[in-house]
């Protein structure tokens, strides 16, 4: 089947903001998501974007069953390794479950690479959910491999009432 | 000792950054895979585009402790996107030198960033720890902090640049 990849715009985010949601709900924790379209527009496409998208899109005639062309993203932004430099951070990769087995999520996080190599990247990070076999499987053969268990490096995060009873200086 | 001061990092704090990464890289026993220069902290952190932030702790020079460093604990943070959430900030690396330890330092640098966080509307502050590193979990979850890897079975993944290239030439 023809994809295309391409940067994402803000016209986009109507639909990036569609698929985060099915990613959300393949992930079965779609009421975690708060984020709008118009947050999406605001963080990704002002001056000092928070985050980049890309797009697959399929042409008129492969449109999906509800009519949507564009089937596939991967958010990304840079990192910064204090032992290596320059990383970036794929935050998310999706593609349609209909569109799936044609190699758009492989073209997605090749165009991540590429992009990360382009701007002095020396490694792509991501997160991956230990019950999600086929999306760590799919990994595992693009070269990737497990930091959390091989170096037991654990994700760690500080949220909500934490944050804000440590930036008061609370113990 | 009381004194001590926490400041924004400025380029002429570049060596002493390093030589924090590298102590703190040692106590983690990873000193050799540090590969990052000088230059390429000064070019990343300093120009128009930085990648990282800082913060540094310094001391007035009656209260140096170790012969001729008057900089001696930082952190190195930068912002992140979580696409359901929205902005977060990453904690890459926070260390104080071993004698300047039990004074308050690093519940003031984390109070700093916390505040950081609170003030740029990040939800959440996010960093990895070893599980091999007790003192440092126990530090981060009498302050609030969970570990998404054993809740929420989150695993980082990693490619390296020799897999990097490979998979960016795929079309």
């Amino acid at each position: 089947m023809d994809f295309t990849i391409r940067a994402a715009t803000l016209e986009d985010c109507k639909d990036i903001s569609r698929m985060i949601l099915e990613l959300a709900e393949y992930e079965k924790v779609s009421d975690q998501v708060k984020i709008t379209q118009r947050d999406l527009e605001q963080d990704g496409f002002s001056k000092n974007p928070f985050f980049h998208g890309i797009i697959a899109e399929v042409p008129e005639h492969h449109k999906s069953r509800e009519g949507h062309t564009k089937v596939g993203y991967s958010l990304y932004f840079y990192t910064y390794s204090s032992w290596k430099g320059r990383a970036v951070y794929m935050e998310d990769l999706y593609v349609m479950p209909e569109f799936r087995g044609k190699d758009m999520g492989k073209a997605l996080m090749s165009k991540v690479s590429q992009l990360g190599l382009a701007a002095g990247c020396t490694q792509l990070n991501f997160t991956v959910l230990d019950w999600n076999k086929s999306s760590l499987d799919f990994y595992l053969k693009q070269g990737c491999w497990d930091v959390t268990s091989d170096l037991g490096y654990h994700c760690m995060h500080c949220e909500g009432d934490a944050l804000e009873h440590l930036a008061q200086g609370d113990l | 000792m009381a004194n001590f001061n926490l400041r924004k990092a400025e380029p002429k704090d570049v060596p002493d950054i390093l030589r924090l990464i590298k102590e703190l890289a040692k106590y983690e026993e990873m000193e050799d895979q540090v590969v990052l220069t000088e230059k390429d902290l000064l070019e990343d952190g300093f120009g128009n585009q930085p990648f990282y932030h800082c913060v540094v702790a310094d001391v007035p020079a009656e209260h140096q402790k170790v012969e001729g460093y008057s900089v001696i604990g930082f952190a190195m943070y930068y912002f992140t996107y979580d696409p359901w959430i929205g902005k977060l900030l990453y904690l890459e690396d926070f260390y104080v030198m071993k004698e300047y330890r039990g004074f308050g330092i690093g519940s003031e640098i984390l109070k700093t960033l916390s505040d950081t966080a609170v003030k740029n509307r990040c939800s959440s502050m996010h960093f990895i720890v070893a599980e091999s590193n007790k003192a440092s979990i126990d530090f981060y979850k009498r302050r609030g902090a969970s570990d998404l890897s054993l809740q929420e079975g989150w695993r980082l993944f990693r490619i390296d640049k020799e897999n990097l290239l490979k998979m960016s030439a795929e079309e």
